[in-house]
């Protein structure tokens, strides 16, 4: 059990961390090595630097910081956030268990282009799979995307039909190994999409090589899952795809805090870093107001 | 007031909007539709379309938690 998982390893989430770990709170970072910093070419007003730096050089400096702290840090994709007495985040490679989680995963990813898509959302395209799966059931459906998060959305539907298809439009499957052995039960089409189509409600998927399948249902997985989606899920308030946050960074969610570009606002390196250190500042009130607590009981 | 919630155990948004109704002490009937085909389908049939929450308050249909558009009728 971790006291903070930190799901994110960019400005916000490497300060959080640098915080937690030296208040010796046992801290995990989950993050992917891709981000919107990564492909900053020069970064000339942040704090400290006389010379213009690369986002790619703040990254890997940041992350030798928290190694040398001797913090924990897994390279993947988080899947999925449940939160029971604790919270449960699943990730590519494995499942963890965390009394608190932050959510420092950077800006919302853009929404897939597909023609119809928004038509149908609501009658027939779904973007959580825990939320409206059960419509669905011994229907024919099908998951938009082709990595971890695509397999992961079509495991969760299983509970309702078993006549799943992975649409990868076009992109090959980009799957670790856990998510790769269990993708096998599933069909996968990875031809290209033109659009949906239907009367009233979702019927039919259609391809750029003039083929089509009927189709009941058809939820939206593409690339990895955003801050909207774990949103959506785990019911934290947002405003225009940005997690609601107070001055503490705390969410609606006791235990959830968010920090950094997800979180909307000013998205500055210099700003993730302050919120990130506000946020492991509160996370450490936190854990040790629980374990207070526990001593008392 | 007639209020009812069409909701499922899974969904957070539903948990969100329940709660809500409860800190302001009002009653709501809750129907679990992942349960409940009947009120499933009664739930699409008002809201046209199958996304949970749906919210009834006396007719009027919100789909979604919508604080502000609750507030508006409540």
């Amino acid at each position: 059990m971790y006291d903070v998982i930190i799901i994110g390893r960019g400005p916000a989430g490497i300060s959080a961390a640098l915080y937690t770990a030296r208040a010796n709170l046992k801290t995990l970072v989950i993050g992917q090595r891709e981000s919107a910093l990564k492909r900053a070419s020069k970064i000339e007003n942040y704090y400290g630097f006389s010379q213009p730096i690369s986002g790619e050089y703040l990254l890997s400096e940041g992350e030798k910081q928290v190694l040398r702290l001797g913090i924990e840090m897994v390279s993947g994709e988080v899947v999925s956030i449940e939160k029971q007495s604790y919270y449960e985040v699943t990730a590519s490679q494995n499942v963890y268990t965390g009394k608190t989680v932050l959510m420092a995963t950077g800006q919302a990813y853009s929404k897939i282009k597909l023609q119809n898509l928004e038509r149908f959302e609501g009658n027939g395209v779904s973007y959580c799979s825990t939320c409206d799966g059960f419509f669905y059931r011994g229907l024919t459906v099908g998951v938009l995307g082709y990595k971890d998060y695509a397999v992961h959305e079509a495991m969760e539907l299983e509970a309702f039909t078993k006549n799943i298809t992975i649409y990868t439009n076009g992109m090959e499957l980009q799957l670790t190994d856990k998510f790769a052995e269990e993708a096998y039960r599933f069909k996968i089409n990875t031809r290209p999409i033109l659009k949906l189509e239907g009367s009233e409600a979702l019927q039919s998927i259609h391809f750029k090589d003039g083929t089509s399948e009927e189709l009941d249902g058809l939820f939206v997985a593409y690339e990895t899952a955003s801050t909207s989606d774990f949103a959506r899920k785990l019911g934290i308030m947002t405003r225009d795809n940005s997690i609601i946050v107070d001055e503490n960074q705390t969410t609606n969610l006791e235990g959830l805090f968010a920090a950094g570009d997800c979180t909307g606002g000013f998205k500055q390196i210099s700003t993730a870093v302050g919120q990130g250190a506000m946020a492991g500042k509160k996370i450490i009130e936190y854990v040790r107001g629980l374990k207070k607590s526990d001593k008392e009981d | 007031m007639s209020i009812k919630i069409y909701s499922t155990p899974t969904c957070g948004y539903c948990t969100m909007a329940k709660k809500y109704f409860d800190s302001k002490n009002i009653s709501y009937d809750d129907v679990d539709v992942s349960t409940d085909r009947n009120a499933a389908a009664e739930m699409v049939s008002k809201s046209g379309q199958r996304g949970v929450p749906v919210i009834d308050i006396n007719g009027s249909i919100i789909v979604g938690f919508d604080k502000d558009k609750i507030d508006s009728l409540i």
